[in-house]
């Protein structure tokens, strides 16, 4: 079986930004601000990241306003909600078969072990 | 079972590297499954505390607030009528700094989990809110006056002292049921059946007071496991 991890949010600070949209009910919006003071990112590395994840419809952008009172709210779409549960399920099939590999070599070792002292 | 991806993205700036191979560590600096797993569960773990607003404190809070504040009455009406005995003064002071309190610290933590949120989830959150403010002060503030002044209702007729816990228990059910917190709805509701059950005169204060604050108590110990339950590895 295999199971891919999506690239786009296989990054760091991608994950916690889709992590952190996700935390909200369906359909509700959080501003860039508090966005970025959740994740205690600056500006310019937020932008970079949000722009990745719009150009994917991950996430989609809406900017009220003009000048000082200009506000960006960031909501994440059904496609990026899905996006994340597929990412998580397919680490949580990837860590399945890491920890199964991981006893299998324990076992080994300890087989190995065990001839080593019956020798 | 080996999980692959087609790129592996390298470092916080997000730059992707189109390499085909295992999702595995890999060259220094590489984010392997087992970082990401532990980054997901801990943002998770983060976003959840940073957006409930009603945290496990605060409902330990309430539950120590209910019980001091319905206990306080029923010691001060034993042997009497609920609605018809006299409260002490000191009862009703503790219970309105704790009220007092409660709304204060409710308001706070509503606000700063709110702050920079919008959307139909909070938009239907505050009309709830309303809703359930209104079956506190019918609850209360109303029913039990109606109820000494001698007016008849099906209700009291049947759990007169009981009403008020029966009215704010169904609400909280609704209100539990409308967001699918079904802790919430489970607790609220028994708290409905202890209610019919078991209440009577004598003891609705008591009986208000401990079925509260076990409801209370039981959200809390469920809000804290919720928060702190991980989406890989729950």
């Amino acid at each position: 079986m295999t199971d891919e991890l999506d690239p786009l949010i296989h990054v760091p600070t991608r994950l916690r930004i889709v992590v952190t949209l996700a935390a909200l009910p369906d359909g509700d919006a959080l501003t860039f601000t508090r966005l970025q003071d959740i994740l205690g990112l600056t500006p310019g590395n937020l932008i970079i990241q949000l722009r990745k994840l719009e150009e994917a419809d991950y996430i989609s952008s809406t900017k009220t306003g003009s000048g000082s009172a200009s506000k960006t709210t960031v909501v994440l779409t059904r496609k990026g909600r899905a996006a994340l549960g597929a990412y998580t399920r397919a680490l949580r099939n990837l860590l399945g078969g890491l920890d199964t590999d991981i006893a299998a070599d324990t076992d080994a070792n300890a087989d190995a072990d065990g001839d080593h002292v019956a020798f | 079972m080996r999980a692959e991806v087609s790129s592996v993205a390298r470092g916080e700036g997000g730059t992707v590297n189109h390499v085909s191979g295992t999702a595995t560590a890999g060259n220094g600096g590489d984010f392997d499954p087992r970082q990401a797993a532990a980054l997901l569960d801990q943002a998770t773990q983060q976003a959840r505390r940073t957006f409930t607003p009603l945290t496990p404190l605060l409902f330990a809070f309430r539950a120590v607030v209910v019980l001091v504040v319905f206990g306080g009455f029923w010691l001060s009406v034993r042997g009497q009528h609920p609605y018809t005995g006299d409260i002490s003064g000191w009862a009703i002071a503790v219970a309105v700094v704790l009220v007092v309190i409660n709304v204060g610290w409710t308001a706070r933590a509503i606000a700063r989990a709110g702050t920079g949120v919008s959307g139909p989830a909070q938009r239907k959150w505050r009309a709830w809110k309303v809703f359930m403010v209104a079956a506190w002060i019918i609850g209360y503030a109303v029913t039990a006056p109606l109820y000494h002044a001698g007016l008849s209702h099906p209700v009291w007729g049947l759990y007169p002292a009981s009403a008020p816990l029966l009215i704010i228990g169904l609400a909280s059910a609704a209100v539990g049921a409308a967001f699918r917190y079904w802790p919430l709805a489970g607790a609220s509701l028994g708290i409905v059946v202890v209610a019919a059950a078991a209440g009577r005169p004598a003891g609705s204060w008591l009986i208000t007071g401990i079925g509260l604050c076990a409801a209370y108590l039981g959200i809390a110990a469920f809000t804290a496991w919720w928060q702190r339950r991980g989406m890989v590895r729950p």
